[in-house]
């Protein structure tokens, strides 16, 4: 068994190698907007760090965010393409799983959060769980006031982690909540590979087609003529008629 | 040998299979297009999210009609701009999963240069030097490939791109998405000359084109015609307009050939499919002895095809990109897909 790991949905993108026993190589690039330069040669360094060929690898894992979107479908994408090429099975976790697993350890309550952008982020609870760990709910999107409330609400004690969590770490630590430091604030392909294992060992695994990204939020509907440059042209700015879902 | 091509520039997924450089085994485009109709206009996000969904589906088709599988295809070319980056980068990241997977070599395309090499598909090996118009929804540009197969832009539009003021033009009208071959079947009917619209920068001496102020003049006349109760001919209108967009781009085509001394004019990009267009490309080459190659239709709008002839010809100058290949939406002619030397 040769899992190849691919996580690019926030600014951190990784690629790992895992056999069925432990992680055999990794890399990770911390430079924002690096994604589709990254991946790429990093599968190809992992690959020859451990002197094996892209025709070993037996399955395929990927983070399906939510994120940074375009950065995620860099992931989705090069992931569907390499398995589909292949025939290999894939299985697609959320980044916000793979990022609470760093914190496996814990008896808090974990809670998982990545920056949305625009003043929101997304977040998850978790529970340590054996071999990792357990959802409690599902994936939300909101403002850190709500994430706050929510916190609060919950009567525990809790360790919080992920960039959305640094990005706001005075306010999580006023309301009394732990906020882990930036070494586990993004999730990482090495804990998704190792994640993953299980995984494809009781065959829970998907077709490449079937990896649907985890968007939670509809698609900005703005055209952007103003930002396309000389070959798009036009400065008109049309206003959608109605914002898709 | 054969060379996948993948295209995601804008809105189409497009895949396309080419055999040794000239011989066209599959061509196949998901159209997007019904996801941005409401808009007017493509959504780079809609776009993207659209690219992701349709491009597995979208090479087993290509597969299927090139009779081939994925161990048979020996290098993948990908568009890396311009374009949308958005959308180039789903491109791309399944254009290097492939090539890893597969273990082939990867080559990245420049998107207008394709739309150029796409006529090799039907007329064979392309005999530079010539010029070419490519026009499409995200393109209005003249550009000159040298003898040496080197690529220049001589001018291009500094606004709007044609199929950008047809889409503009037909949404104003009420007609449909996209714009150009609503406003080429409403042009049918109509009279060219019952308005008269401006023919921007025409003695500028430059082979740039504007075509910005005519949509707004387009919009102006409506206007007027509506504050003095004036129902407009929507046929004349369209067909007036279209006409003034087919003028500005044949006149300034045709300098250019005169001025560079050439004799060849490729007609390429989705908007060749206006039949005035191609009708005035014809009558002007004919009129000067000029030889006019304008590919069918499937190979003029954005497809993988062409990608894949554009790769190709890369591959055989000995040009191959690694697997840090970058998009870029500005993407220039000359560099980047160069071939050495």
């Amino acid at each position: 068994m040769l899992i190849l790991g691919l996580e690019t949905s926030t600014l951190r993108s990784s690629v790992a190698l895992a056999d069925r026993d432990r992680v055999l190589a990794s890399a990770s690039l911390g430079v924002p907007r690096r994604h589709g330069e990254f991946v790429g040669p990093a599968i190809r360094f992992c690959l020859e760090q451990c002197g094996l060929a892209a025709d070993r690898v037996t399955g395929v894992a990927v983070g399906l965010g939510p994120g940074l979107f375009t950065g995620l479908r860099v992931g989705i994408a090069t992931a569907q393409a390499f398995a589909a090429a292949r025939h290999l099975p894939v299985v697609g976790l959320s980044g916000l799983d793979v990022l609470a697993f760093q914190e496996r350890y814990t008896d808090r309550l974990i809670c998982a959060v990545i920056d949305a952008r625009r003043g929101e982020l997304f977040w998850a609870f978790y529970r340590a769980a054996p071999g990792g760990v357990q959802r409690e709910g599902g994936l939300q999107l909101g403002t850190i006031d709500t994430l706050v409330a929510e916190l609060i609400a919950t009567g525990e004690e809790c360790l919080v982690l992920g960039d959305g969590a640094l990005a706001h770490r005075e306010l999580l630590e006023d309301a009394e909540v732990v906020v882990a430091g930036p070494d586990v604030a993004w999730p990482d392909a090495a804990d998704l590979a190792e994640l993953s294992v299980p995984r494809f060992l009781r065959e829970q695994t998907q077709q490449p087609l079937d990896l649907q990204p985890i968007y939670l939020r509809a698609a900005d509907a703005r055209i952007g003529w103003e930002t396309r440059g000389r070959m798009h042209g036009g400065r008109q700015q049309p206003t959608p008629p109605t914002d898709r879902s | 040998m054969l060379v996948l091509g993948v295209e995601t520039s804008c809105d189409e997924t497009a895949i396309g299979i080419v055999e040794d450089r000239f011989a066209l085994r599959a061509n196949v485009v998901a159209s997007q297009a019904q996801l941005h109709g409401p808009y007017g206009g493509v959504v780079p996000e809609v776009a993207a999210r659209a690219h992701l969904d349709l491009m597995l589906p979208t090479i087993d088709r290509a597969l299927v009609e090139a009779g081939a599988h994925l161990s048979d295809i020996d290098a993948i070319a990908v568009t890396a701009g311009p374009g949308l980056a958005g959308a180039l980068l789903v491109g791309v990241s399944a254009a290097k999963g492939l090539a890893l997977a597969r273990d082939v070599p990867l080559v990245g395309v420049n998107h207008l240069r394709a739309h150029v090499e796409a006529a090799q598909l039907e007329v064979g090996a392309l005999d530079p030097p010539l010029a070419a118009l490519v026009v499409s929804g995200g393109h209005t540009s003249i550009v000159v490939m040298d003898a040496d197969g080197s690529f220049r832009q001589l001018g291009a539009t500094i606004d709007d791109a044609a199929g950008e003021a047809f889409d503009k033009i037909a949404r104003f009208l009420g007609l449909g998405y996209p714009g150009g071959p609503e406003i080429d079947r409403l042009s049918q009917g109509g009279n060219p000359r019952a308005y008269h619209f401006p023919r921007a920068m025409l003695h500028d001496g430059t082979y740039d084109l504007s075509l910005s102020g005519l949509k707004t003049a387009v919009i102006r006349e409506l206007r007027r015609l509506e504050a003095v109760g004036e129902e407009p001919v929507l046929a004349d209108v369209a067909a007036s307009f279209q006409e003034a967009i087919v003028d500005v781009q044949a006149i300034k085509t045709l300098r250019a050939v005169a001025d560079e001394g050439l004799e060849q004019v490729v007609l390429a990009g989705g908007v060749a499919a206006n039949r005035r267009l191609r009708a005035r490309m014809q009558a002007d080459c004919d009129e000067r002895g000029l030889r006019l190659i304008v590919p069918s239709i499937p190979l003029c709008t954005d497809n993988g095809a062409m990608v894949a002839a554009s790769g190709a010809n890369l591959l055989a100058a000995g040009h191959l990109d690694d697997l840090s290949l970058a998009v870029d939406p500005n993407l220039p002619l000359a560099v980047a897909t160069e071939p050495p030397g």
